[in-house]
């Protein structure tokens, strides 16, 4: 798949931009706060509905356009994007509004100008977004790494993303009920409502992220032994999923649940099976939730890691072995995509060509070259091969302008 | 700067429209003025009409369905199969149900769905309410009629629970509704399929 054209209103630096783009690779460079960035984030965000930088939507919103006495603000992401022989128009409106001297901001998503629920705007468009800060997967939060597992599964899976989405929303009114059962102000009648359907929801996106742990974990090896470190390191990518509760935590708590993810990802393992062992772990551990007022087991705490050679990546591997792997972990992220999907995601690297020797420079751009449209940003141009220039589109990117070559460079 | 400018009273109007849910200060004014400059005795009208509504309205003792009389039409209404009884959330869904004209029984509103987070558990609910008219009436069928939400799923869960060991059979309705939609906004002919089609639990 690949996206023929996009066009931006009041998104960042970009008041207004009609872009079109062709299918394989294009070097988007220009220096620095030029909007390179910015342009690789509106792809992104037009695949999962979320910024892999802003802590807030309204900073997506083009500042100077943001103005606060005007009564709405409307931000505008579009692009057509060819899958299959067909063009498809997605479209993302980030709308402010002020109101009562009260400011409120919505989202909206459109498919060929309809509107639909953001859950079923996900999968139209997918992307694998390479970024140097990558490596917080592993030097990061757990939460981080969850993010992670979502947003990857959500582009490829309606049903997990639904699943997500119910079981939020019940966390938070388990979680509402634990505190009023603190303080006394209501019955233990509804506790088992809640979480019969946090099991059922809950035991899915297990079993989900079991899978693609799985899955993933066998490729990146795959990738990272045999052609990116020539037979010397080997990784393994561990699933802990939070089926325990706090209570019965041995020292160091991420072997048992090490081992718990190797039991989900057992051949064999039914989900009727996960959600015995969900019920039991969420009972024994309501004592425990109502006194903190929180729940304390569920995939809402899942985490999950990478071994090289044996040992935890994040405790021991250097920073060179962590860049390694987090790129075989990429790479095997747009291998997994394609074998699910029988289509290459479009693939976005944000300035990361700079920093790799020849060998892994030149096994990821074989990956780019292989996928149907792949956009790299660089400040310089000059370390790419004449050969690789010679085959990509390059754009300058101005202050929020895209320069093609019709256009002056100033 | 806009200080004083208004009288009193009219600020006053504004200001009582504009805490309407969907109604801002624009509005506010506008309906205001409209009012203001009216010539054929609307405002006076309205206020009549709100005042009767306020003064003349009551919740059925019976169903808690809004109503002028005692107990309401429906709970009067000979006509209809006392033995079926049909549970809502809200007044509006009484409405929706009675358009589709597939259902010719009782109901009970709840005035609400269970939902820790805004603080709303059953006893802010007409559920005790109820319990105690399915064990002293004589149901021959429950139709847990809750939005597809999860708040109305929730509620329906619960009442099930609640009225599982009465001796009368409870159903919910099919799952021909839209995920996440309410009942208030479906169409006539999906509600009365779904009504059609509604399952044992
Ligand atoms: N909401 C916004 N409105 C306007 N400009 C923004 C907004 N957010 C970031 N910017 C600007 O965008 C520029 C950064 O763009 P970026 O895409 O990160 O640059 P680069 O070309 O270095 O990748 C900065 O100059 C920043 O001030
Ligand atoms: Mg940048
Ligand atoms: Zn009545």
């Amino acid at each position: 798949m690949y996206v023929r054209h996009l066009s931006l209103t009041n998104y960042r630096n970009y008041g207004r931009l009609e872009l079109d783009l062709s299918p394989g690779s294009t070097l988007l460079y220009g220096s620095n706060a030029q909007g390179k960035t910015n342009l690789l984030e509106a792809i992104y965000y037009l695949a999962t509905t979320r910024s892999p930088h802003a802590e807030q939507e309204q900073q997506l919103l083009n500042w100077d356009a943001d103005d606060p006495t005007q009564p709405i603000v409307v931000g505008r992401l579009t692009a057509s994007v060819v899958a299959q022989g067909e063009e498809r128009q997605l479209e993302i409106r980030l709308i402010k509004e002020q109101k009562l001297g009260q400011s409120s901001f919505r989202r909206e998503a459109l498919i060929n100008r309809r509107k639909v629920r953001l859950m079923d705007f996900l999968g139209n468009l997918r992307v694998v977004l390479f970024l140097p800060e990558d490596i917080q997967l592993v030097t990061g939060t757990p939460s981080q790494r969850r993010r992670y597992l979502d947003i990857t599964l959500c582009q490829v899976d309606a049903i997990y993303c639904q699943a997500l989405s119910q079981y939020n929303k019940l966390l938070e009114q388990r979680n509402a009920l634990l505190r009023q059962l603190a303080e006394g102000q209501s019955s233990k009648e509804l506790l088992p409502i809640y979480d019969e359907k946090l099991v059922h929801w809950g035991s899915l996106i297990f079993a989900r992220r079991a899978l693609f742990c799985q899955e993933m974990g066998r490729e990146a090896q795959r990738i990272h032994y045999e052609s990116l470190t020539d037979g010397v390191e080997s990784i393994r990518l561990h699933y802990l999923p939070r089926l325990l509760g706090n209570g019965q935590r041995r020292n160091g708590v991420a072997e048992p649940l090490a081992e718990l993810g190797s039991w989900l990802q057992m051949g064999g393992i039914d989900q009727e099976a996960i959600r015995t062992r969900f019920t039991r772990e969420l009972q024994t551990a309501v004592p425990q939730d109502i006194a903190r007022g929180v729940s304390s087991v569920g995939p809402h705490r899942d985490d999950w890691l990478l071994e090289v050679n044996g040992r935890h990546l994040g405790h021991y591997g250097s920073r060179g072995q962590q860049r390694s792997a987090i790129l075989s972990l990429k790479m095997a992220e747009i291998q997994w995509m394609t074998q699910v999907t029988q289509e290459t995601p479009v693939l976005l690297l944000d300035e990361v060509v700079a920093e790799l020797d020849a060998q892994r420079r030149s096994l990821l751009l074989y990956y780019v070259k292989q996928a149907a449209q792949a956009l790299l940003t660089a400040t310089d141009p000059g370390m790419f091969t004449a050969d690789f220039l010679r085959q990509a589109t390059s754009l300058a990117v101005q202050n929020g302008r895209v320069l093609t070559s019709s256009d002056p460079i100033s | 700067m806009a200080q004083n400018v208004l009288p009193r009273t009219v600020q006053r109007l504004i200001d009582t429209f504009a805490r309407l849910p969907g109604i801002g200060p624009k509005s506010a004014s506008r309906l205001t003025f409209y009012l203001l400059r009216d010539k054929d005795n609307l405002a006076l009208d309205l206020a009549a009409a709100l005042q009767e509504m306020k003064a003349n309205t009551r919740l059925c003792p019976v169903c808690f369905n809004i109503t002028e009389e005692e107990p309401c039409l429906i709970c009067r209404d000979e006509g209809r199969d006392a033995t079926l009884l049909c549970v809502v959330e809200e007044p509006l869904d009484v409405v929706a149900i009675e358009r589709s004209r597939a259902y010719n029984g009782r109901y009970h509103v709840l005035h609400g769905a269970i939902s820790p987070v805004e603080g709303i558990g059953p006893e802010d609910l007409k559920v005790a309410e109820l319990v105690r008219r399915v064990q002293q009436g004589n149901f021959r069928e429950i139709i847990l009629a809750t939005n597809p939400t999860l708040e109305g799923e929730s509620t329906s869960l619960y009442l099930q629970r609640r009225l599982m060991h009465e001796k009368v059979k409870i159903t919910r309705l099919a799952r021909g509704l839209p995920v996440g939609g309410d009942l208030e906004y479906t169409d006539e002919i999906t509600l009365s399929r779904a009504l059609e089609g509604r399952q044992e639990l």
